[in-house]
């Protein structure tokens, strides 16, 4: 910093001096250069993620009532099922799992492959990835389940309390 | 006194993140469904509440704030660029944060439904406003165009906070902010949760705060690299 007014001072300078205007002429056109890549690149990127995810996003799940009122069109299409897994009907197989999923009073058997997560149990609200075994039959194929939990948080247990010594009962 | 207070905002922010820890993590108790990943509502929720409502709320204010004539200055564009900086860690770890608390209670880490994917947009169009801050322009023709877009881009944050509502996600809804504005948790959860969202936000004010004033002594610095090259200039001016 201090030494740009000594340093100008000097003969050295002169060259540098004369190419001082030529810099900023030869540089016109690249801000502009760069202001549309930046733009295309934001745009480009917004709009992947916009065709990638809203465009499946919008429509995510079908409910139980919905998947069986158009399952003439849906066929053998893959598609995410939403809807509480029954209780009393999840049953352990070779391959994962079997249970319904209902919704209201109508339900849709569901054959699972590979594990469940950690929070599936009866009585959960899930959404199934997968399709219909054929277009007669009601089993739902899935090979995905993901567990939607609702937006209450509870304490596990309510009524426990520690004990003197720390112990818990 | 503004000086005690600027100095005090990092050490109160810091504590204040601490005892949100040791809140979460030792005196709240476990949920009935969740277990113990419940803990991660003091952390989550936060930061995104930071990255969305404070960060882009900022960022929105003083772009609109810079655009007015009336109120026209560099403070707001340098305070909205440094909102917009911090925005990005928060959002990136909302959706680093987000995606650990989905691998054990989903099953997923990923999945595209409209308050994640609306999410993802808000990281890339706050990357985008800094991509577009480092294209070199005259300081107000920066300026204008980055409070033009802070403006455009703002248009997200309603998009996202509805998307639970107007669309099907696998994301829950608002557990306090919700519809019926009736909170879905209580006692020490929610006063943890309460907690952790004025400490983040003090996190925040606190970074931005020295990001400011970063910002601003850089461009002293630059100034005044500009007046000496000045002199210099005039000064060989006056050599015959």
């Amino acid at each position: 910093m201090s030494e740009a007014p000594q340093a100008a001072t000097t003969d050295g300078t002169t060259p540098v001096v004369a190419s001082a205007p030529a810099v900023p002429t030869r540089r016109l056109g690249r801000p502009k250069v760069r202001l549309a890549l930046v733009g295309l690149v934001i745009v480009a990127a917004v709009g992947f993620l916009l065709i990638k995810g809203l465009g499946s996003s919008l429509d995510y799940f079908k409910t139980v009532d919905q998947a069986l009122a158009t399952k003439q069109s849906i066929g053998t299409s893959t598609f995410r099922l939403e809807g509480m897994v029954k209780a009393g009907t999840v049953t352990r197989t070779s391959t994962g799992a079997s249970f319904e999923v209902a919704q209201g009073g109508r339900s849709i058997p569901v054959e699972n492959h590979g594990s469940p997560p950690q929070l599936f149990k009866g009585g959960m609200p899930v959404i199934v990835v997968g399709h219909f075994r054929s277009s007669s039959s009601s089993v739902f194929e899935s090979s995905e389940i993901m567990v939607k939990h609702t937006s209450s948080y509870i304490e596990k247990n309510p009524k426990r309390v520690k004990a003197s010594d720390g112990s818990v009962n | 006194m503004r000086t005690a207070l600027r100095k005090s905002i990092g050490p109160l922010s810091a504590v204040l993140v601490a005892v949100t820890a040791w809140l979460g993590l030792f005196v709240t108790p476990a949920d009935k469904d969740q277990g113990d990943y419940v803990r991660l509502v003091y952390i989550h929720p936060a930061m995104a509440w930071v990255a969305l409502y404070v960060a882009f709320g900022m960022a929105a204010v003083c772009s609109l704030l810079y655009l007015w004539k009336r109120t026209r200055s560099l403070r707001f564009d340098r305070l909205a660029a440094a909102a917009v900086e911090v925005g990005v860690v928060f959002t990136i770890l909302t959706l680093i944060t987000g995606s650990i608390w989905g691998r054990p209670t989903w099953g997923v880490w990923w999945t595209w439904d409209a308050r994640l994917t609306s999410t993802a947009v808000l990281a890339v169009l706050f990357l985008g406003y800094l991509a577009l801050r480092r294209v070199p322009a005259e300081a107000h023709v920066r300026a204008r165009r980055s409070a033009v877009f802070a403006l455009l881009a703002a248009v997200n944050v309603p998009i996202i906070h509805f998307s639970v509502i107007w669309w099907q996600t696998l994301h829950q809804g608002a557990t306090v902010l919700n519809p019926n504005l009736s909170p879905t948790i209580h006692g020490i959860m929610a006063w943890t949760l309460l907690l952790s969202f004025i400490a983040f936000t003090l996190l925040f004010a606190w970074m931005v705060t020295v990001r400011y004033e970063i910002e601003t002594l850089r461009e002293d610095d630059h100034d005044a690299d500009l007046a000496v090259a000045i002199a210099a200039r005039k000064a060989e001016g006056a050599q015959p």
